[in-house]
């Protein structure tokens, strides 16, 4: 479970997070949607410490992540799998050595072993092996996505973060992204937390729901207790259309 | 606004910005130290860096010693007149060659080229998010980045520099003794054995050199890993990290050499 206590954020005296109080249940796929603009990359980056929150607490399972020293949460990362709005693929690392980083700096397998998993996570994305040689530039953005989406498949994580994972894909592509979601969450059994302006997708994969505006939550709940009016409310000073 | 309160808080602004870049920069050499004891978890990337360090130095320093010798012998014999015996020139320009022009002139060539590109190389991992996703993987950006990098200036600079000065002397050997014969074989050895002290051995091909490679490599990813604002911001970060750690490099030249010499 992670708790959220009264977390706050600054930029250059903006308050974009406004004391932020949220439980995240195990297992659970929290949506956290609102228009661009309103906090929620900064959220979840400070959920895993990629910004550092001003104040308040984080807890992953009891433990306190915030006052951690950063080198020992950054081993305590190997719980947390994150999938970047960008994908973030490494650019000089052709796809197999991507998918095969985290093993070989983190497991005792052998060469085949991981290439085995790396197989295994190429396929879990449904692309074929004829992938693994070619270099991020020379990838579709839905198959970088689905190849942000194996490397955290790789790690195995308790929990996993997605930052805005349709962006920018076509209708065909965001289709698989959310059987992906779902078919991640089976395999897992992580915790996931996503966040999203794509009502679609929220009401594809969601078990809960938030909605943030302005660097606080306005809604907590389930996907059927949302109204429209809420979206309406919600969205109405924003850029997308409900 | 007046016009000299304008100024006073742009140069204040300014100072700011420099101490604070003065604090980052060593806070980032003692994470770098902090990190050296992960270095068999970091192994890997530390001899791809060695190796990358190796391949893009060693071109350039062959072109750079052939012509640094050639330069210094054309020069010695210039200056050189009917006064001075000849072997006493050769050690003069044995020594300016192993202890001064090769190890600077390296130096700030390796500062534009392995600076820039680190600074490059970081900059567009950290505004794409790589650097972030290192963290993600449980894996230290310092650890992954730059330790290996600074490790392989340390190491790497003395090697190609003391490959360098063999290759300066043996080109000012070639020339002088071989090519025109203005000094005999045996006379040109002499003028190596003059007044000749180990310790400037060391200066000049591992003290000065290990120092050059841990600023270029140091600032280069200092720039690097603060970057900001997109491809205009690696285009700066690149040019800041040059530009730094060539200064740097002729300041440490001279206060190197005042203190050990």
């Amino acid at each position: 479970m992670i708790e959220v206590r009264n977390l706050t954020k600054h930029f250059n005296g903006m308050t974009v997070l406004k004391g932020i109080n949220l439980d995240i249940k195990d297992n659970d796929t929290l949506v956290i949607l609102g228009p661009s603009g309103q906090g929620k990359t900064v959220f979840i980056k400070s959920l895993v410490r990629l910004v550092e929150p001003d104040s308040g607490i984080v807890r992953y399972d009891g433990v306190d992540v915030l006052s951690m020293p950063k080198r020992k949460f950054i081993a305590f990362q190997k719980k947390i799998a994150f999938v970047f709005q960008d994908n973030a693929l490494f650019d000089y690392l052709n796809v197999r050595d991507n998918l095969s980083l985290y093993l070989r700096m983190h497991s005792q397998l052998s060469e085949e072993e991981i290439f085995q998993e790396v197989l295994n996570a190429v396929q879990f994305v449904r692309l074929d092996r004829g992938v693994l040689d070619k270099f991020p530039e020379e990838l579709s953005g839905g198959m970088m996505k689905r190849i942000a989406i194996a490397r955290a498949m790789v790690q195995q994580p308790c929990y996993i973060f997605y930052d805005e994972p349709t962006m920018g894909l076509d209708e065909a592509n965001v289709e698989m992204v959310v059987e992906l979601i779902h078919k991640f969450k089976k395999r897992v059994c992580a915790t996931a937390v996503i966040v999203t302006h794509d009502i679609h997708l929220m009401r594809a994969v969601s078990d809960r729901v938030v909605l943030l505006k302005e660097g606080q939550i306005e809604f907590v709940g389930s996907k059927e207790e949302i109204t429209e009016n809420a979206l309406h409310t919600l969205y109405r000073t924003g850029v997308e259309d409900v | 606004m007046t016009r000299s309160r304008i100024f006073l808080e742009h140069l204040g602004d300014r100072t700011i910005d420099f101490f604070t870049a003065v604090y980052e920069a060593w806070q980032l050499t003692l994470d770098t130290i902090q990190a050296l004891p992960q270095i068999w978890f970091y192994r890997r990337q530390v001899s791809e860096q060695i190796y990358v360090f190796l391949v893009k130095t060693l071109p350039i320093a062959i072109v750079i010693s052939v012509f640094v010798g050639l330069g210094a012998m054309i020069q010695g014999q210039y200056q050189s007149s009917a006064l001075i015996p000849r072997t006493y020139v050769i050690n003069v320009i044995f020594k300016s060659t192993i202890i001064e022009l090769c190890p600077i002139i390296l130096s700030l060539v390796l500062a534009g080229k392995l600076g820039a590109s680190l600074a490059a190389e970081l900059g567009s991992m950290k505004i794409s998010e790589q650097v972030e996703a290192l963290e993600t993987m449980s894996l230290d950006p310092v650890g992954f980045l730059v330790m290996p990098r600074v490790l392989a200036g340390v190491v790497m600079l003395p090697v190609i520099t003391i490959f360098a000065n063999l290759l300066a002397m043996f080109t000012v050997f070639f020339i002088a003794s071989i090519a025109t014969g203005w000094i005999s074989p045996k006379e040109f050895v002499v003028g190596l054995h003059m007044n000749y002290r180990v310790f400037e051995f060391y200066f000049g091909n591992l003290i000065k050199p290990a120092f050059n490679g841990f600023f270029i490599a140091l600032v280069g990813s200092y720039f690097g890993k603060r970057t900001h604002g997109g491809a205009l911001g690696v285009g700066r970060a690149s040019t800041n990290a040059v530009v730094t750690a060539a200064i740097l490099i002729v300041f440490f030249d001279y206060y190197l050499a005042r203190i050990l010499l």
